[in-house]
C-alpha cells in the first residue's frame, strides 16, 4: 500500500507540469493581458508607455517560455508569485479563501449524505409506491433547477420573506452558511437519491439477499448491514467526485451569497488574465483530485474485500 | 494491520481537517460577530436608556457597492496605486486640492485659492485648519511629499501632471511644470490627487492616512471596507459612527440585500432592479456621467471612406429608443462625448437627428441602392455590410449592437455583430468597420483628454485612423489655453468637428444611480462619479 501511495504522489509531478504548462499556453493565446483588461474595466486610457512599464515590472514583456520557467522556478522555491491585478501575494490570497471553501464543502457534503441516503433507501424499499414516486419527482425537480435559480429562490423566501437568514454571506456567523449549503446540497442530494435508489435496488435483487431472507434474517438487518454496505462503493465514488468539485469552489453560489471562496477567485482571475492566480488554482485542483481519488481508492480496499485481496495477490 | 493503521491515520487526517476548518471559519466569523455586536449595541443602548434624552446611539451604515475590487484596479484605498484613488475619494477617506461642482466646474477643497504665476508655475494656497487622520497638520510640505511620491510611482499621474519641481513654504505650495499644463488643477482633482500623509505611509493592506470625514480601519480587497468617523474632520462633523462598505458583485444579491434592509444604500444596482426602489421608503439619486457609449468608424473600410455613408449610419441609429427601451431610461441619448451638464456638452453641439428616410436618400446619393430586392442596399454587386465590433463586459454594449443591427437593417445595411472579449485582436487584424466601446470621456472634468486619447493622429485609441487638419489645429490651441471659458469654446468646436466628419457616433451617456434606504439622507450621485460618501451622509 505504501508503494502504491508513493507511486500516486510521483504521478502528480508530470500531471502538474503538464496542466500548468497547458493552462499557461492557453491563457497566453488571448490577445488581451491583465493590463488591457484592467484598462478596459476602468473605462479610462493608459498610454502605451504606461502599459509597457507595468508589463516590464510584471515580466509580461518576456517570451512565454521564459515566463513559465520563471514561474516554475518560483513554485519550486515555494513562491507562488504576486497577483498581477491586486499586487498581493498569491499564496496568502489563496490561503485566505480556502477556509470558506472547505467549510462550505464539508457542510454541503454532510447535508447531501443526510438527505440522499435515507431518501434513496426509502425510495428503493417502497419501489413504485406513492412515496417512491414523490421522492423521484422531487429529485427530478432538484436536478433540473440550476444553482443560481435555487439560490435566488432560497434568498427570496428565507431572507426576504421570512427574514431568517442574511442575504449576504459571511455576515452573520453560522447563519450565513445555511443558504449556500442548502443550494449545493439540494442539487447534489437530488442526484444521489436516485443513484442510491438504483444501487440499493440492484443489490436487493442479488442472490445474497435472497439467501439472507431464506435464512430468516430480518429485513432491516439485511438492508443496513449487507445491502447498504455493498452499495457504498458507488456512493463513495460519487461523493469523492463531488468533494473534488466542491473544493474547487462554486463560483456562482459564491458570487450570489458573497461567499469569499476560491471558485469566484478563479473565475475572476481567468476574466482578468491573472496568470499567477490561475496557475495556483490549477495546482490546487490537480492536487485535490489526486488526493481525493487516492483516499477513495484506500476506502475501496476496506469496503470491498475483493479489491483488497486482488491487490495483495498482485 | 498495516491497512488498519493507514485507515486510522486517514481518519485522523480527515478529522484534523474538519477541526481546522471549524477553527478557521471561527476565526473568519469573529469580525462578523463584532459587526453584530455593534448593531446590538445600538439597539440595547436605545432600549435601556430610552428615558435619557442624551442616550448614545451608534449610527451604523451598510453600503453596497460593485466597484471596490481588484478587477477595477481598486484593490485598496491608496490613491497612488492604480485606480484605488477612486475608492479613497468615493468612500470619504481622501480629498483633493480642488473638487468639482454639480456642473463640473472646479472649486477649492483642500486648497483655498491658486495663482498662475507664469505658464509653467502654479502657486496654490492650502487651507490652514486641516489635519490628517494621523494627527499631522496638512501643510505645503506634507502635500509636496505626497505629490513627489505620486509621480514617482504612478505613471498616469506623472504623464498628466508633468511636474518638474514642487516647493513648500508654510501653506503655500508652488508647482513648476516641464511644459504648460492648462488642465493641471483638473488633474490634481483626479482621485489619484487625494492628499495623504506620506510620513504615516501606506499599510500592508493598502490603507492610508488622509483628510476625509471617514477613516478606513479595515481594507479587504474584493470584500469591502470598514470606516469610522474622523473626529477631527475640518469641514463639519460626520454624522455616522461606522460605515461598512460591502463589495457585492451579483446584482440580484445587492437588490435583495437592499430590500431586506441589510443595506442602507447601494451603488451599481442592475437597471432591471431600479423600478423596485422607486417608492418610499427608498429614494433614487441619478445623474448623467461622462461615461459614454460610442462607435468609431474605420477609415480603412472602403464604404466608410464615403462621408455620405458615415452620415447615413449616424442618422439611422435610434438613440432615443435605445436609451428608453433597452436601457430602461438608465441612459440619455448622446450628441457628442460629453453630457449636457458640462458647459461644452451636448447642448452646445449638433449631430444628425434620427431620420431613416434621410439616411436612405444619402445612401442612394452615394450609389447604394437595393438592386436585387433582398432588402439590403448594394453597389457594384456588393452588399453593404458593416462589421460591428464590441465587447460584452459592459452590459450596454451588446444591447447597443442589437439596436444598431435592427435600425440599420431598416435602411438596408447588413450589420454583422462581433461581440467578443478578444476584441483587441480583431482591431489589430483590421477585421472591423465600426468599433463600439465605453469610455469615461472627461474623468477630470476637462475636455482635452477625450480628444488626445481618441481623435488625434497620435492618439492611442484612434483605432480607425481618423485625421482632421482642423482638429489638429484646434488641439494645438487647446494645449496652450489656460482660461476655462476659452477651453470650453475650443472643446465645443473640436466636438463639432468630429461630429461634422461623422467619424464617431455617440449613442448614449451612462446615467449613474444610487439608491438610499429608509431614513437615509445625503447620498447623492455626482456627474464625476467619484463623490459618494460625504460628510452629509446620514441615517435616522
Amino acid at each position: 500500500m505504501k508503494k502504491y501511495v508513493i507511486k500516486r504522489f510521483l504521478q502528480l509531478i508530470p500531471i502538474l507540469i503538464g496542466i500548468t504548462l497547458l493552462s499557461f499556453i492557453l491563457m497566453q493565446s488571448s490577445s488581451m493581458d491583465a493590463i488591457d483588461v484592467m484598462e478596459q474595466n476602468t473605462g479610462g486610457a493608459m498610454s502605451e508607455e504606461e502599459k509597457a512599464a507595468i508589463r516590464e515590472e510584471l515580466g509580461l514583456d518576456k517570451p512565454i517560455a521564459e515566463q513559465y520557467i520563471v514561474w516554475l522556478g518560483g513554485i519550486l522555491t515555494g513562491d507562488m508569485g504576486v497577483s498581477y491585478v491586486s499586487g498581493q501575494s498569491v499564496f496568502s490570497t489563496f490561503v485566505s479563501k480556502l477556509p470558506a471553501t472547505i467549510a462550505l464543502t464539508i457542510t454541503s457534503i454532510l447535508l447531501t449524505v443526510l438527505i440522499s441516503i435515507p431518501l434513496g433507501i426509502i425510495s428503493a424499499v417502497k419501489q413504485n409506491r406513492f412515496v417512491d414516486y414523490l421522492i423521484r419527482f422531487l429529485s427530478f425537480i432538484g436536478n433540473s433547477l440550476p444553482n443560481f435559480f435555487v439560490s435566488l429562490l432560497l434568498i427570496f423566501f428565507f431572507s426576504l420573506k421570512l427574514g431568517w437568514f442574511p442575504v449576504m454571506g459571511n455576515a452573520q456567523g453560522w447563519k450565513s452558511i445555511i443558504l449556500p449549503t442548502l443550494t449545493l446540497a439540494l442539487a447534489m442530494a437530488s442526484k444521489y437519491t436516485r443513484q442510491v435508489r438504483a444501487t440499493v435496488l440492484e443489490e436487493l435483487n442479488k442472490d445474497f439477499v435472497q439467501g439472507a431472507r431464506a435464512r430468516g434474517i430480518r429485513e432491516n438487518k439485511i438492508l443496513y448491514f449487507s445491502v447498504l454496505k455493498a452499495s457504498m462503493l458507488t456512493i463513495v465514488t460519487l461523493l469523492a467526485l463531488s468533494i473534488g468539485s466542491l473544493l474547487g469552489g462554486t463560483a456562482i453560489v459564491e458570487s450570489i451569497f458573497m461567499w469569499d471562496g476560491v471558485g469566484k477567485m478563479a473565475v475572476d482571475a481567468i476574466t482578468m488574465r491573472d496568470y499567477p492566480v490561475i496557475q495556483a488554482y490549477v495546482i490546487w485542483m490537480a492536487v485535490i483530485y489526486v488526493m481525493v481519488n487516492l483516499i477513495t481508492d484506500i476506502i475501496y480496499c476496506f469496503l470491498d474485500p475483493r479489491i483488497r485481496i486482488g491487490q495483495e495477490e498482485a | 494491520m498495516c491497512k488498519r493503521n493507514l485507515l486510522r491515520k486517514t481518519g485522523v487526517v480527515l478529522l484534523s481537517l474538519c477541526m481546522l476548518t471549524g477553527l478557521l471559519s471561527g476565526c473568519g466569523g469573529s469580525n462578523e460577530s463584532a459587526e453584530t455586536k455593534t448593531d446590538t449595541k445600538e439597539e440595547s443602548t436605545t432600549t435601556d436608556d430610552s428615558t435619557k434624552q442624551d442616550a448614545f446611539v451608534e449610527k451604523v451604515f451598510y453600503y453596497g457597492d460593485t466597484t471596490f475590487n481588484a478587477e477595477n484596479d481598486e484593490s485598496d484605498v491608496n490613491p497612488h496605486n492604480g485606480y484605488s484613488g477612486w475608492a479613497c475619494i468615493r468612500y470619504g477617506i481622501g480629498e483633493t486640492l480642488f473638487k468639482y461642482s454639480d456642473t463640473m466646474e472646479l472649486e477649492p477643497w483642500l486648497a483655498t485659492e491658486y495663482e498662475l504665476v507664469d505658464e509653467n508655475t502654479w502657486k496654490i494656497t492650502l487651507r490652514d485648519n486641516v489635519t490628517f487622520s494621523s494627527g499631522r497638520k496638512m501643510d505645503a510640505q506634507a502635500v509636496k511629499e505626497c505629490l513627489d511620491d505620486l509621480i514617482s510611482v504612478h505613471e498616469r499621474a506623472k504623464g498628466d501632471l508633468k511636474m518638474k519641481e514642487v516647493t513648500a513654504d508654510g501653506q503655500i505650495l508652488t508647482i513648476v511644470t516641464e511644459e504648460p499644463v492648462p488642465a493641471l488643477l483638473n488633474y490634481l482633482s483626479d482621485p489619484y490627487g487625494c492628499i495623504i500623509d506620506m510620513e504615516a505611509g501606506v499599510t500592508s493592506e493598502g490603507n492610508v492616512s488622509a483628510t476625509g470625514p471617514y477613516i478606513a480601519t479595515e481594507v479587504k480587497t474584493d470584500q469591502g471596507l470598514t470606516l469610522v468617523k474622523n473626529e477631527n474632520y475640518w469641514n463639519g462633523e460626520p454624522k455616522l459612527d461606522t460605515i461598512y462598505v460591502k463589495t457585492i458583485s451579483d446584482g440580484d444579491t445587492m437588490t435583495m440585500a437592499m430590500q431586506s434592509g441589510e443595506l442602507d444604500g447601494a451603488y451599481g444596482l442592475p437597471y432591471a432592479s431600479l423600478p423596485l426602489f422607486q417608492e418610499k421608503p427608498y429614494t433614487i439619486s441619478s445623474v448623467e456621467t461622462s461615461r459614454s457609449f460610442f462607435g468609431q468608424m474605420n477609415y480603412e473600410t472602403s464604404a466608410l471612406q464615403d462621408d455620405k455613408v458615415r452620415e447615413a449610419i449616424c442618422m439611422a441609429i435610434d438613440k432615443e429608443n435605445f436609451t428608453k427601451t433597452l436601457l430602461q431610461g438608465n441612459g440619455t441619448a448622446a450628441v457628442g462625448p460629453f453630457p449636457s451638464s458640462f458647459t461644452f456638452g451636448d447642448d452646445s453641439v449638433t449631430a444628425p437627428e434620427y431620420d431613416p428616410e434621410g439616411a436612405r436618400k444619402l445612401l442612394e446619393e452615394a450609389g447604394w441602392t437595393d438592386t436585387d430586392g433582398d432588402g439590403y442596399v448594394d453597389k457594384d454587386g456588393e452588399k453593404l455590410t458593416i462589421r460591428w465590433l464590441t465587447y460584452p463586459s459592459r452590459q450596454e454594449l451588446p444591447l447597443l449592437a442589437e439596436s444598431v443591427q435592427a435600425t440599420l437593417k431598416d435602411i438596408g445595411i447588413d450589420v454583422q455583430i462581433n461581440c467578443t472579449a478578444d476584441h483587441l485582436s480583431f482591431i489589430e487584424k483590421g477585421e472591423w468597420d465600426i468599433y463600439a466601446s465605453a469610455f469615461v470621456c472627461a474623468p477630470t472634468g476637462d475636455p482635452e483628454y477625450f480628444f488626445t486619447t481618441h481623435c488625434l493622429d497620435e492618439s492611442s485609441k484612434n483605432r480607425g485612423g481618423y485625421h482632421s487638419d482642423k482638429l489638429q489645429e484646434l488641439e494645438g490651441q487647446m494645449k496652450s489655453t489656460f482660461d476655462a471659458g476659452e477651453r470650453a469654446q475650443l472643446a465645443t468646436e473640436m466636438t463639432q468637428t468630429i461630429l461634422d466628419d461623422h467619424a464617431f457616433l455617440f449613442a448614449s451617456h451612462l446615467k449613474m444611480s444610487m439608491v438610499s434606504g429608509k431614513g437615509v439622507s445625503g447620498l447623492a450621485a455626482h456627474p464625476c462619479d467619484y463623490y459618494e460618501i460625504t460628510v452629509d451622509l446620514d441615517k435616522n
